[in-house]
């Protein structure tokens, strides 16, 4: 019996920045998707990479291990990785586990496209 | 009908030991700390936290075997919400010193998992294994206030 939301995961391009769209739990079963999606851009070229996530109730952390390991592919392929649309909660998780010092946190999607074109333009 | 006592509060769940399952019992207990006067984003504090602690026993100290079951048990004290997570024990919990940081993750110095422990502690009042007769009990507790109305 699956218990959990399952995990919506697609692409897509805006403004020079790929936006992974993450609609659901993010738990250990979470895993392939993500990375595919990871690598879907990155074998596309992405420089800027956007993690958008949207209602997500429940984030573990299982889930948080898949995406210290997108960390560190972005570190190895000289990526810019963000995060949007994090709750309060999941908001103050990421910097509990120490996943703000690898990735900027923005409240949603336009403040974080905001935020890449200062980068891009510094 | 006479006001009702935190103190004679309590719940008790079973749950299978099968991933998943901790979803349910973070929503049963929230609904419960709810009517406790414990505060929303508090109550988001304690999702996380019986969620990990769940995972724990799942995953280790019931060793993912299917079959087994996670014991889930909220006592209500006067200044407290106590929880205790209780597995059956097939793995005892050993502690293993300091959690890996996550520059040491990214480093790739061991696993990317093991942060469950150091989230519940930082999210919890109080937090920590606990001797139990058979199985590994893990025990947190928050804090609460009275909602009006309601009498210790």
């Amino acid at each position: 019996m699956m218990l959990e939301d399952e995990l919506t995961v697609s692409t897509r391009e805006r403004d020079g920045v790929a936006i992974i769209d993450l609609f659901g739990d993010v738990t250990t079963f979470a895993e392939e998707k993500i990375n595919s999606a990871y690598r879907e851009v990155t074998n596309k070229g992405a420089r800027f990479v956007l993690l958008n996530f949207r209602q997500n109730d429940y984030i573990n952390s299982a889930g948080i291990a898949i995406l210290i390991g997108i960390v560190t592919e972005v570190n190895r392929n000289n990526q810019k990785l963000a995060v949007s649309g994090l709750s309060q909660h999941f908001q103050k998780i990421f910097r509990m586990v120490g996943l703000a010092q690898y990735a900027e946190i923005y409240q949603d999607e336009e403040e974080a496209l905001a935020g890449f074109k200062r980068l891009a333009a510094a | 009908m006479s006001t009702p006592s935190y103190t004679q509060m309590s719940m008790e769940l079973s749950l299978p030991s099968e991933l998943g399952y901790e979803v349910i019992a973070r929503d049963a207990v929230a609904a419960f700390a709810r009517r406790l006067g414990i505060s929303a984003d508090r109550i988001e504090d304690l999702k996380t936290a019986l969620s990990e602690a769940c995972i724990n026993a799942i995953e280790h100290g019931n060793s993912l075997r299917p079959g087994l079951r996670v014991q889930v048990f909220c006592r209500v004290e006067e200044q407290q919400l106590v929880i205790e997570v209780v597995d059956q024990g097939v793995s005892a919990f050993t502690p293993k010193g300091e959690p890996l940081t996550i520059v040491d993750k990214i480093a790739g110095v061991g696993s990317l998992r093991g942060m469950g422990l150091m989230l519940i502690s930082q999210l919890c009042d109080e937090a920590g294994f606990v001797p139990r007769g058979s199985g590994n009990c893990f025990r947190f507790a928050f804090h609460r206030t009275l909602a009006p109305g309601l009498k210790h």
